[in-house]
């Protein structure tokens, strides 16, 4: 049932590509924007390149959530899709494709925006790289969770656009704290494994909770 | 979810085919039902009549489990809906006003989509195109299988989601407003095969804003205003 | 054990709520002014300055900062527990209570970051420092703010109290999460802490417990008069509403 879920969900995905490409370009744009308000030079850049990709990140996830449930709430499949099987299946289903669709591909685009923001700069034989597609690997699925319950939350709300990015941004916090600091660890030569676990906790917790009060919340926005 | 009504649950309910019991409804603090009880027994077509806005729709999605009822049991072949072995999501084929297709999807791959969520891998898959050809042909749409839903006309688009009923097994039929805006045709069409699908032991009930000459209906509902 | 569940089945019945709470509103705040009275009296006045520090009379914030810093959390939690109440057994009042004590938890958050950055002026040389718990205080607000638009979003009453209570849920799962992990953050950037470890001195702890107990009173009588808004506004078209709003308020109230 899943994997018919998940078929589909890329399917419509695939055709409709832009919808998707839009928050990525946004995550580039909104990374390279800051040497220019800021200063290009390379250890000033190398500071600020965990937080500053971490937010755009996050902001590229808010971004995208509007792909989320809408066009399925909006032409009636979502209530066929719960009549036919469990609303926690939907929401895993679901959310397992939009972190395929929005999610790997920051994962694997950010290695471009450290190159931008010097990630690398004066280190010779460290690469920083890895630590920072690694932190976004495990954040980016937390990120994708709690995005799916708020906006299956707010489906039925009237005016939802930036409504879900008030509910869920304080949800985020936490991810963004550990995930930028994962980074910085890295960069000051120290120990990241512990940011990296507690990442890993997060994903734990929120895959046991989110799928199932998105699930409740979609049954709610339906009803 | 803990239930509190569990043990109120051994009384026995003697009907077959959807009951509902003690139905109170509500939206918005307007109650639209109140203790209704409905009986739609097996091999039965029932035509559900009102003005707008009475709660013909709410009373629909009540009976699909879509809405959650204020007060009231609803009953399929004596279990409750939300009973597992009532089996009751897999019977049930309901068409909202919503056509619940993707834009971005052929028709015949949102025909299969729903098959096979209903019907898992149980459905041989050239069996399934072979069927999907037949009954688009019937519905005089043969040959667009392979057309985005998107490019459709109206009256097309609405043949699509009507066609599910002939894709998918089911025992009970849940139809709002399914003859609107239909051809001569496909008026005729959907007649023969309702009472085709009520003499397998079928359960129907829809709603329509005027009499349907074709079809002839056992069971009349009327949802008033006080 | 039965007696409590009848008691609990009644307090779901909007007419009786609202009889029982209107018996009880003058009582709880006619306790709430005592004890806010002698609790104020103390703390601006009887209570000895802290030497340490050269914090003075800014030490007198403490009493208004500290009782609202807990009430905040309190009333998240009470939030969530009401919330769980309703969603679980479809106890219609239970979301009126949520809805209640949302905007007196919000301005519990707001007094506690306000007496918060007020005392950190002289201590701290600055209006705003990103403390561990000014900075969850912070969020917190964010929390009570989303949770008050989201349920304002709604045409419909009931999804709208669906929908925030399991905001309310998911909220208050996150509030340790997010605790912990400023927390974490502040360490790791060397911040200051407001309050200082150690026990309190009796002298202040007397002021401290009757503004706190005066501030637990004052905040439930504020979600009870918001609760009483609420129920009339829920069950305008019922009967005793009607009757209530025609005829003298004090005669259904003890009927």
């Amino acid at each position: 049932m899943i994997s018919t879920l998940l078929k589909r969900e890329l399917k419509v995905a695939r055709r409709n590509w832009i919808g998707l490409a839009i928050p990525l370009l946004f995550f580039i744009i909104v990374v390279s924007l800051f040497p220019f308000a800021v200063s290009p030079e390379a250890p000033m850049l190398q500071k600020l390149a965990p937080g500053v990709i971490w937010v755009a990140a996050l902001l590229s996830m808010l971004l995208s959530l509007e792909q989320f449930y809408r066009s399925d709430f909006q032409d009636g499949s979502l209530e066929q899709l719960l009549l036919m099987s469990s609303p926690t299946s939907v929401a895993i289903s679901k959310i397992f494709a939009h972190w395929l669709l929005t999610g790997l591909p920051l994962v694997i685009l950010s290695p471009l925006l450290g190159l931008l923001m010097q990630i690398n700069y004066g280190f010779e034989h460290i690469n920083h790289t890895w630590v920072l597609m690694l932190s976004l690997m495990l954040g980016t699925p937390t990120l994708c969770l709690l995005g799916a319950v708020g906006m299956s939350l707010t489906l039925a709300a009237n005016r939802n656009g930036l409504l879900v990015s008030i509910l869920i941004i304080p949800l985020y916090v936490p991810v963004l704290i550990f995930g930028a600091s994962t980074v910085t660890a890295s960069l000051e030569s120290l120990r990241y494994n512990g940011e990296l676990a507690i990442l890993g906790a997060f994903l734990m917790i929120a895959i046991v909770f989110a799928p199932f009060a998105s699930g409740r919340a979609l049954k709610i926005s339906v009803g | 979810m803990p239930s509190l009504s569990s043990m109120s649950q051994s009384q026995d309910i003697q009907f077959d085919g959807l009951y509902a019991h003690e139905l109170t409804v509500s939206r918005s603090e307007n109650v639209l039902l109140e203790d209704a009880e409905l009986h739609l027994a097996p091999a039965t077509i029932t035509y559900l009549y009102g003005e707008n806005g009475t709660g013909k729709t709410s009373l629909m999605r009540c009976l699909t489990g879509l809405l959650q009822p204020d007060d009231g049991k609803i009953y399929w072949n004596k279990k409750p809906i939300n009973h597992p072995e009532s089996g009751y999501f897999q019977d049930l084929i309901f068409l909202a006003h919503s056509l619940s297709m993707k834009n971005e999807l052929t028709i015949a791959e949102n025909l299969t989509f729903y098959a096979q969520l209903r019907c898992g891998g149980s459905y041989n898959n050239k069996e399934l195109q072979a069927d999907i050809s037949q009954v688009l042909t019937d519905l005089g749409i043969g040959g667009l299988e392979g057309r985005m839903f998107a490019e459709l006309s109206a009256g097309q688009q609405h043949k699509v989601a009507l066609a599910r009923l002939m894709l998918e097994p089911a025992k009970i039929w849940i139809l709002d407003e399914p003859f609107v805006n239909l051809d001569q045709k496909t008026r005729g069409w959907l007649a023969a095969k309702t009472l085709e699908f009520k003499a397998q032991g079928g359960v129907v009930l829809f709603t329509s804003h005027h009499h349907i000459d074709e079809l002839p209906v056992d069971q009349k509902v009327g949802v008033e205003h006080e | 054990m039965a007696k409590a569940w009848r008691w609990f089945h009644q307090l779901g019945s909007p007419k009786y709520l609202f009889q029982k709470t209107g018996q009880w509103l003058p009582w709880i705040w006619g306790a709430t002014l005592i004890l806010l009275a002698v609790g104020l009296y103390y703390s601006l006045w009887a209570s000895p300055l802290e030497a340490r520090q050269g914090q003075g009379h800014t030490v007198r914030i403490m009493y208004i900062h500290v009782p609202a810093a807990a009430l905040s959390m309190v009333g998240y939690i009470a939030m969530a527990i009401a919330a769980i109440v309703g969603l679980v057994w479809k106890m219609k009042m239970a979301f009126a209570v949520v809805r209640s004590i949302a905007p007196a938890g919000a301005a519990m958050t707001f007094l506690a970051l306000f007496t918060g950055s007020v005392w950190g002026k002289p201590t701290w040389g600055t209006w705003w420092e990103w403390d561990a718990r000014m900075t969850s205080e912070l969020l917190l607000l964010f929390l009570y703010l989303g949770f008050i638009a989201l349920h304002a979003s709604f045409s419909d009453r009931s999804k709208a109290d669906k929908a925030s209570a399991i905001l309310a849920i998911v909220g208050v799962i996150n509030i340790p999460i997010i605790y912990f992990s400023v927390k974490w953050w502040n360490t790791l950037h060397q911040g200051y802490s407001v309050t200082q470890k150690g026990a309190l001195a009796p002298e202040f702890q007397v002021p401290l417990f009757t503004m706190l107990a005066g501030m637990y009173l004052l905040f439930a009588a504020l979600v009870i008069m918001r609760l009483r808004a609420e129920i009339i506004l829920r069950n305008q078209k019922s009967r005793w509403v009607m009757e209530w709003a025609t005829a003298d308020a004090k005669k259904v109230t003890h009927d």
